[in-house]
């Protein structure tokens, strides 16, 4: 009964203790050091449950009489405590956990579109929780997912186990949900990750391989979902405010400026809560200077939720963000001929090419999202969301612009057959309308509009037989674009999960695709001196995806997950340069087949030491494009992560050193092959300090100051000290 | 849009240890310390100021400002080289690589990123602005020659531009950009239209 009761918990939370709240107990949840967990307090038996706020505090309605309560946070042993309480009567009960990582597996929503265990995933799944996110001090939602196992980003864009590449800004091979609403841009498909403040997300989830079956278009190389926080009960803020600085580059010669360049940022959050009602607001701005030259940004953003529990099984949700960012343009270093610089160095990565001398983006985006989540009993539980998304980019040097809306409405079902985790039924369907006005992606050149309507139902079924967990899923996706054929497209997936005295295997195949977004069929531009020239006929690339995979514990001291991953794709979009009335254009068009096999190893491990945790993570991709026979561009072929964190009392320390190997080959080589390339090893240093509210963390990314590009011609971040300074009510 | 660079512009489950497993322990974390510092050890490296020449590298001097007429009608001056010496105006649109320089001002370094090999034509180009694309008919009134690249050492009438390109580039193809001799097309492949 656990897992479909975890199931529907997901789903509603909160909402049996709303129904049963004729007694109240509360406290808080720390570790055996006092520092205080985000951990969940549940009533065993009941649907009642409450998440700790982030000074670990917890409030919890709970039925009279005597009840077993249940304590539990990943990477801690599960409490188990007896509580007898009269009917109106308090009670203050604090539990200190106790570490036990291997016992307390997360539950995750996003492999199934419901609630399961880790283990019973038939995909591989990377989850990093608030403690991670914390622990490594990050500011930014792309830093939070950068360096997850198997995640590489590449000037912004997510690969998963290789999946993007670098697709020159154009489309994602990854689909982005915020709470699992789809958030790609509606125009060019790619991910705005700084659309939603990390303030505000409490876990990320990261599944990897082919997702189409559920998810639809993007999900070919993975999805990522970004998973908010749950409004506490009560009055609840949080301040935060950092500053930092770039280093200056380590060579003279490279020296562009006379002055340090420096960051900032300011945060606050407030949130209230009853049983019934709850909500909360994020606001906050950022400010850089960049660390080469034309690098400046500034960027304001909000978020907001509301949550309405009308009564037992019922939420209603309101959520939204925006974000207002405007930032120079780095397009390209520059080398002799086109470079202000006249030291005559042979290339310099600090400064820009003169023709992107005054490139600057104004961009603002945000999304609505309505849902509305009704558990009909223990077995069956369904959910209503609507959603729009917004993305509007104004491009100055060269000046462009495009408006994008994207309306998206989903409904799912979950069927817990007989009430038990055995025999779940998902099914459901999701439409989406996006419309685009620019005069980039318009009209050939002109302003003009275009419009996409994608609708795709799916359904998947799991089944237990004895120790294995099988899986079978199947979406249909209809797209229709104004001046383009229409698109059908069939993802099924099929998988299993087998839980064996030596961990859980994993077995999956599955089908993803990415349906040409609006922009790669549209754009009509200049690049590189040539036209780029519009093509409506796109077909979706398409790819089939395969793992072999085991998670399993190593006594009682670590856990390893292991993969094995093939995904053969189809009709790859690339840019390709083509004859067109006797002139060289460039054209997007489905060109290539590829294959991407490889091995994606994570090694977590804790020691005798209180306080200290290891891990080892791992990425080799061989990828192929079958179309040429050679090595598929932009995908370094080993990515190797080794991290370690040392926790004592109110302090705590740590280290992280990721390895990317040269990138052998790259796209447009007439024009950057000789270019130099290094591989990528970069360092980061972290230290924290945490006393009562008031936390403090030290940052220091790529201390030894590393200069290293991973595409072409665009310097990757230098050495970059923050401070970040929380204040937690 | 400029943002996006074509067109225009942990890990698992976190673990801590229990009591049983001490005789590993500390083993296990001098190990991850003393990879940290291997792993640290070894970035010492990366990218460095390097003042060599990848493919073909020079610098090119203004003789005569861009006549007052032209300022606007300029679309970009540029540098292109070709493997071998046009036989045709169509023959026009097969150079290698590009680099744009300035349409005056001191003299400016360029680098032109190609693959080891022997050209035959290092040439600056001007070209005027234009709503269509170019192509080899209308290259004679889109193209000016304006300056090319000429082996001092060689002395005949004719002279010679060929450049060999090594691992090692290609330095000092030097020559003037005059922008008071500039050749159309048809001078090199007569005869000129009226």
């Amino acid at each position: 009964m656990r897992a479909p009761l975890l199931a529907c918990l997901a789903i509603v939370p909160g909402v049996a203790a709303a129904a049963q709240s004729t007694a109240v107990l509360y406290g808080s949840v720390t570790d055996t050091l006092g520092q205080p967990l985000r951990g969940v307090v549940r009533v065993v038996g009941t649907g009642a449950m409450a998440a700790a706020d982030s000074r670990g505090r917890y409030r919890l309605s709970v039925p009279t009489g005597r009840v077993i309560v249940r304590v539990g946070h990943i990477g801690f042993a599960y409490r188990v405590d007896t509580v007898t309480i009269a009917a109106g009567d308090s009670l203050e009960r604090d539990y200190r956990l106790v570490s036990a990582p291997v016992e307390l597996q997360p539950t995750i929503v996003t492999a199934a579109k419901h609630s399961q265990l880790l283990d019973e995933s038939a995909t591989s799944v990377a989850v990093m929780n608030d403690t991670d996110l914390a622990r490594r001090a990050v500011l930014t939602v792309d830093e939070a997912v950068n360096r997850a196992p198997g995640v590489l980003f590449l000037n912004g864009q997510v690969n998963i186990r290789g999946s993007s590449g670098f697709v020159e800004g154009l489309g994602s091979r990854v689909l982005l949900l915020v709470d699992g609403v789809p958030a790609n841009q509606g125009d060019r498909g790619g991910i705005d990750w700084d659309m939603v403040p990390l303030a505000e997300v409490e876990r990320v989830e990261v599944v990897k391989g082919a997702g189409s079956s559920l998810y639809g278009s993007a999900a070919f190389g993975g999805v990522v979902n970004l998973i908010t926080h749950d409004t506490p009960v009560g009055w609840h803020g949080r301040l935060r405010a950092t500053g930092g600085a770039y280093a200056n580059p380590p060579s003279e010669a490279w020296r562009f400026r006379d002055r340090t360049g420096g960051l900032g940022g300011l945060d606050v959050t407030g949130s209230y809560g009853t049983e019934t009602l709850r909500g909360s607001l994020t606001l906050g701005g950022r400010h850089s200077d960049g660390y080469r030259e034309q690098d400046r940004s500034d960027q304001w953003e909000t978020a907001g939720r509301a949550e309405w529990l009308p009564r037992p099984g019922t939420r209603i949700t309101g959520s939204g963000a925006w974000t207002s960012h405007q930032y120079e343009v780095f397009p390209t270093w520059c080398v002799p001929g086109a470079c202000s610089d006249t030291r005559g160095q042979a290339f310099q990565p600090f400064m820009i090419d003169t023709s992107g001398r005054g490139s600057y983006t104004r961009s603002n985006k945000g999304y609505l999202a309505a849902t509305l989540d009704r558990a009909v009993s223990g077995a069956f539980a369904w959910r209503a969301r609507g959603s729009w998304l917004r993305s509007h980019f104004t491009d100055y040097n060269p000046d462009n612009w495009s408006v994008s809306d994207r309306l998206g409405a989903e409904l799912t079902g979950v069927l817990h057959v007989a009430g038990e985790d055995d025999r779940v039924v998902t099914v459901g369907v999701e439409g989406a309308h996006t419309d685009i006005t620019s005069d980039i992606f318009g009209d050939s050149g002109r302003v003009g509009s275009h419009t996409q309507i994608d609708v795709g139902p799916y359904a998947e079924a799991e089944q237990r037989v004895g120790r294995v967990r099988l899986t079978a899923g199947l979406r249909l996706d209809d797209i229709v674009v104004d001046g383009a054929r229409k698109a059908t497209v069939l993802s099924p997936r099929i998988g299993a999960a087998i839980r064996s005295g030596g961990g859980t295997w994993r077995a999956s195949a599955g089908r993803g695709f990415r349906a040409p977004t609006l922009a790669e069929r549209y754009v009509t531009t200049r690049a590189f001196g040539f036209e780029v020239i519009p093509n409506p006929d796109l077909d979706p690339e398409t790819a089939w995806s395969f793992e072999l995979g085991n998670g399993a514990p190593i006594a009682s001291w670590g856990r390893l997950e292991a993969a094995l991953f093939w995904t053969e794709a189809r009709r790859l979009l690339e840019p390709t340069f083509v004859l067109d009335g006797g002139v060289q254009k460039i054209q997007i068009r489905n060109i290539s087949r590829a294959r991407l096999r490889g091995l994606d190893a994570s090694l977590a491990v804790s020691s005798l030491v209180p306080g200290l945790t290891s891990s080892i993570a791992y990425l080799l991709v061989d990828a192929r494009d079958l179309t040429t026979d050679a090595v598929l561009s932009f995908r370094p072929r080993h990515v190797l992560t080794l991290g370690t964190d040392y926790q004592w009392r109110m302090l705590s320390v740590g280290a992280e050193f990721r390895y990317t190997s040269r990138i052998e080959r790259i796209e447009l080589e007439p024009v950057f092959g000789r270019d130099p390339r290094v591989p990528a090893r970069v360092l980061d240093l972290r230290a924290g300090w945490q006393r009562g509210p008031l936390s403090a963390r030290l940052l220091v990314t790529n201390a030894l100051n590393y200069i290293y590009n991973l595409v072409p011609r665009t310097l990757e971040p230098v050495r970059t000290v923050s401070v970040v300074l929380t204040w937690t009510y | 849009m400029a943002g996006c660079t074509i067109f225009p512009a942990q890990t698992g489950v976190k673990l801590t240890l229990p009591g049983h497993a001490a005789m590993i322990a500390p083993m296990r974390s001098r190990v991850a310390c003393a990879a940290l510092c291997a792993a640290a050890l070894a970035c010492n490296a990366g990218l460095q100021p390097t003042t060599g020449c990848s493919g073909i590298c020079g610098t090119v001097t203004y003789q005569g400002s861009l006549p007052d007429s032209l300022q606007d009608s300029t679309a970009a001056v540029f540098i292109v080289a070709f493997a071998t010496f046009p036989q045709s105006p169509s023959d026009l649109l097969l150079f290698e690589a590009v680099a744009f320089v300035d349409t005056g001002g001191p003299p400016r370094r360029y680098v032109l990123e190609v693959p080891n090999g022997t050209y035959e034509w290092v040439l600056a180009v001007w070209e005027k602005k234009s709503h269509i694309g170019l192509s080899a008919q209308n290259a004679d009134s889109l193209l000016r020659e304006v300056g090319f690249y000429r082996n001092p050492a060689d002395a005949t009438p004719q002279g010679t531009g060929r450049v060999h390109v090594t691992d090692a580039g290609a330095d000092s193809i030097n020559f003037a950009i005059d922008f008071t001799n500039m050749h159309r097309i048809c001078d090199y492949f007569p005869p000129c239209p009226p």
